[in-house]
């Protein structure tokens, strides 16, 4: 059977490049007054074949949290979901999901100043190398050790999830484009678009839930 | 703390770079008085600087990207302007990977990023690369080169992981060719051009190593002139015409002090401010 693999790496401790990135939009580009929360994810995104999602997920399981190429267990925590036929209900009864790690990125929401009552938005923006084989390679080096699972389709990047003031979705990924792509001197940090690429994958409405 | 860099060369040292002292001294065995700036002293004594080198290292421990951090940095706003003024400016790797990511390099459009120095493409490896490479001098354009004739091969060496230039826009391309502004170029041993590994050695486009403003007063350059100022520097077994100075100068110290093939790019600064 496929299923669809989600691996989101984060460090547990601070990350000191978010904290450089946080400073240099929030006072050297004077975003501080709509950038209200920075996180910074390395994801994995996979379609594996395997007999079932609980042998798919437990041979990734075994893999990731062994090779240091995707997660060492002395400095990060991950989140590992395999989504796929066989997959035992969640809770809400809407999706079929096998869980593995100590990270819970869908509940990650680092907000480091007042957000108000204004809309807000976390956006979460991924970034990956134009003309690269390292998807590629990353696969290989999965199907090398899976061993009764293969990855058929791989796609990896640097994930930033930015918490935005926005009036509405549109404005949210204006925003966050914005910051994200460097066009100048003065526009735009995350990615030179001579060599990256990135891709909005999921905007979630912060003044809909529970900020806690 | 220097209080004046009037008829000085000024170093620039941003957090985590690490060849702002030997960059000192061979601006200085070119005959130039040099000082070190720190990233936060006042912006305006940078302004009576004779020249400005962003030399190589990892400026704010390459975070996010080499070189984009320092390039927001305020005191790239008087340097902006230093370099406007047409005052020489040279950025050594990860200078050059500043000057890029600050919009100076190639400098088409002042400031917007028309170019990247990308993660280095190599045929049997990935990531840092360390060695010395031949690079070929083109044209008359650059004033950091001026003590080069068009065509002199150099030896130089290179340590880098993002040194490729690459641009998404075939336009900047050909206007860079237009401009004369591709002024080194990776080549072999007797000047050929060759864009595959290890000749090329990072996969830059049109073998570039170091890329020059339309007016030629800012050059950002991978290679080390620096680390290649005394004759003593250059390996022994280098190939080409420098390989039989270096040899000759074994066993004889005085000669060892001899000029490397790198101080020109200093030296040519002095042909600059004399005519």
């Amino acid at each position: 059977m496929k299923a669809r693999a989600k691996l989101w790496v984060k460090l547990k401790v601070t990350d000191l490049v978010v904290e450089t990135a946080w400073l240099t939009l929030t006072e050297k580009l004077e975003f501080g007054d709509i950038l209200y929360g920075l996180a910074k994810y390395s994801c994995w995104f996979m379609t594996c074949e395997g007999k079932n999602s609980e042998v798919i997920i437990n041979a990734l399981d075994r893999v990731i949290s062994l090779d240091s190429t995707f997660t060492n267990q002395n400095k990060h925590k991950y989140s590992l979901v395999v989504e796929g036929e066989g997959a035992s209900s969640g809770e809400d009864g809407k999706e079929a999901v096998l869980r593995r790690g100590d990270l819970q990125p869908e509940k990650d929401f680092p907000f480091r100043a007042e957000a108000g009552s204004a809309g807000v938005y976390a956006c979460d923006c991924m970034i990956s190398e134009l003309e690269s084989d390292k998807d590629k390679s990353y696969a290989d080096r999965l199907n090398g050790k899976l061993g009764g699972v293969s990855v058929s389709e791989m796609r990896a990047g640097l994930v930033w999830r930015m918490i935005v003031r926005a009036d509405g979705k549109d404005d949210a990924a204006e925003k966050v484009k914005k910051m994200a792509v460097t066009r100048s001197r003065r526009e735009g940090l995350l990615l030179n678009p001579h060599y990256q690429e990135f891709e909005i994958i999921s905007t979630v409405n912060l003044s809909k839930r529970s900020r806690d | 703390m220097q209080d004046s860099f009037s008829g000085k060369v000024a170093v620039i040292q941003f957090p985590g770079v690490n060849c702002e002292s030997e960059s000192v001294r061979a601006v200085r065995a070119a005959g130039l008085e040099s000082e070190i700036f720190r990233w936060n002293m006042p912006p305006q004594l940078l302004g009576e600087a004779l020249a400005v080198i962003l030399p190589g290292g990892f400026s704010y421990q390459d975070r996010i990207r080499a070189g984009v951090v320092a390039a927001k940095d305020t005191i790239m706003d008087k340097l902006s302007d230093f370099a406007r003024d047409g005052k020489p400016v040279l950025g050594i790797c990860n200078g050059a990977q500043v000057l890029v990511e600050a919009g100076f390099i190639p400098g088409l459009h002042w400031e917007k990023i028309d170019l990247a120095l990308a993660p280095n493409v190599m045929s049997d490896r990935e990531g840092y690369y360390c060695n010395w490479v031949h690079v070929r001098a083109e044209g008359n354009n650059c004033l950091w080169m001026n003590k080069y004739k068009e065509g002199d091969v150099i030896p130089l060496p290179i340590a880098h992981a993002e040194g490729r230039f690459v641009t998404k826009d075939e336009d900047i391309i050909n206007d860079m060719h237009k401009n004369n502004q591709i002024v080194l170029r990776y080549c072999t041993e007797v000047g050929d051009l060759d864009s595959s590994f290890p000749v090329n050695p990072n996969g830059s486009v049109e073998n570039a190593a170091g890329i020059c403003n339309p007016e030629g007063n800012v050059l950002a350059m991978m290679p080390h002139p620096e680390r290649a100022s005394w004759l003593r520097q250059v390996p022994e077994d280098i190939s080409g015409k420098w390989k039989t100075k270096r040899r000759n100068a074994c066993c004889r110290p005085e000669i060892m002090e001899d000029e490397g093939p790198g101080l020109a790019f200093f030296a040519s600064l002095i042909r600059e401010m004399t005519g």
